[in-house]
């Protein structure tokens, strides 16, 4: 503080320096030297878990203890509550009766509802300790599931010439299919075009057939002369009358 | 006798040095902190209640007014275990002296109020006048409001101290009326003693209510104003 106020004083002295003076308490605290202990040895001793015993409330147990070898504690504890009695070192007053009923009313209080309190608090910690152990649950549940779908991925993997051998085989089938396809095309096209020059073959025939045969019958009837078919025709009529004379006979039998 | 019944109301001094300060100073030993995660069941319970009471008291304040809050949850405590440890026989209760209660009740209305006036001042005069009053009243209801609004501090200074000063007088008069029955007629200590103890929950449960209203008071003025 008092480099403060030599620092004031200097600011006066030499108006040049005031604005230093706002770099005072900086240069003061820049001065100040931490961290010159020793630091903790590692690892700190723990805290206990659970306070000293005491008896009755107030008392420590090892104060019944330091007693035991060389007085009984009670037989003590009786003999100075007689004295301070008798003596009148504590007096009975209307602050007696006043205490009596306040640490009554207490002692009845922690007796009843002490374990449920304590259960309330063991209650509460064991919910910030469970949601503490859940998080990290959660994490390391997370993390399994993680390594866990890798591990079924590089499973995957390994399987996976099978899909590729069904691919194959898939595109060699429809290659195969392709083929035939074509195939049958192709024979369907050369059989139109045979089929096409055998009909075209026949239909020449039938009609080479029926061209014979018209001029043979043009030649036959030419060469049938008047005379000829007069004569025939007498013949023909004559068969007829015969048969009939023939075809009447048969009847009247 | 007469000496005896107001000897516990004067403010402790240890050679001519107030031991007040230290009486007041000591509830906050009372109340650990800790930096761990997991305590003792004291601190869990105590961490556990005051948060409890902070947070029912805190939520009807908007933002300006919940930076209040460590006042009034320090001033909730402060009271409360004041009181509670005033019960305590041969003690000295610092909540009975009107000079306490006036230092904590005068400067938390003042702020409250001054607040108020310098930032909604058109809200914080129109307290002054209730909603709906037939007109030839206004002049009249104008002062009565004034005078409740600055009636306010010493009420809430009174009424802490004469609730507790009357507590603890009523529970000496019981105990003296027992220490005098007691050589006179048995039975009848008997059940002077059962009133006393109902006294006692009574004295219990009216140190812990004091302090809900002190704060709750408060804070109301404060939800008033902000």
């Amino acid at each position: 503080m008092l480099s403060r106020v030599v620092l004031s004083a200097a600011a006066t002295a030499a108006p040049s320096l005031k604005n230093a003076a706002f770099l005072g308490p900086g240069v003061l605290q820049a001065t100040r030297t931490f961290h010159t202990g020793q630091p903790h040895l590692v690892p700190v001793p723990p805290l206990p878990e659970y306070g000293g015993k005491v008896r009755y409330g107030l008392i420590p147990e090892e104060f019944f203890q330091f007693l035991y070898p060389k007085t009984g504690p009670y037989v003590l504890g009786t003999g100075l509550i007689l004295y301070a009695l008798s003596k009148e070192i504590y007096v009975i007053s209307a602050e007696t009766f006043t205490a009596l009923s306040v640490l009554g009313v207490m002692v009845y209080g922690i007796k009843k509802y002490g374990p449920f309190v304590a259960d309330f608090a063991d209650k509460l910690n064991e919910q910030k300790l469970a949601q503490l152990e859940e998080a990290k649950q959660a994490s390391i549940q997370h993390i399994q599931n993680a390594i866990d779908t890798e591990k079924s991925q590089q499973a995957l993997v390994q399987k996976r010439h099978y899909l590729f051998d069904v691919q194959r085989n898939n595109i060699a089938m429809a290659l195969e299919v392709t083929y035939r396809e074509r195939l049958y095309r192709v024979y369907k096209e050369v059989k139109n075009r045979l089929d096409y020059h055998i009909s075209v073959q026949n239909m020449m025939r039938r009609k080479e057939q029926e061209h014979m045969i018209n001029w043979v019958e043009k030649h036959v009837v030419q060469s049938i002369s008047t005379q000829q078919e007069k004569e025939t025709i007498a013949k023909c009529i004559a068969d007829l009358k015969l048969l009939a004379k023939k075809a009447q006979a048969q009847p009247v039998m | 006798m007469n000496e005896n019944l107001f000897a516990s109301f004067i403010a402790p001094t240890i050679l001519g040095l107030p031991a007040a300060v230290l009486i007041i100073l000591f509830p906050p030993l009372l109340i650990p902190t800790s930096k761990y995660l997991i305590n003792n069941r004291l601190i869990t319970t105590q961490q556990w209640l005051i948060k409890l009471t902070s947070k029912q008291m805190m939520t009807m304040h908007n933002t300006k007014g919940r930076t209040w809050s460590l006042m009034l949850v320090s001033l909730i405590i402060f009271i409360a275990t004041t009181n509670l440890l005033g019960l305590l026989p041969h003690s000295f209760t610092p909540t009975t002296q009107l000079s306490m209660n006036l230092a904590m009740a005068f400067p938390l209305w003042a702020g409250a109020v001054i607040m108020g006036f310098r930032s909604k001042i058109k809200n914080a005069l129109a307290h002054f006048l209730p909603q709906g009053t037939p007109t030839p009243l206004i002049p009249m209801l104008v002062i009565i409001e004034t005078i409740s609004l600055l009636i306010q501090p010493m009420a809430l200074a009174v009424r802490l101290t004469a609730n507790i000063t009357a507590g603890h007088l009523l529970m000496h008069l019981i105990g003296s009326a027992t220490l005098a029955m007691s050589t006179i007629n048995l039975p009848s200590t008997l059940i002077i003693f059962t009133i006393l103890i109902l006294l006692t929950i009574l004295e219990i449960a009216v140190a812990l209510i004091q302090a809900y209203v002190f704060t709750l008071l408060v804070s109301l003025y404060l939800h008033d104003n902000t």
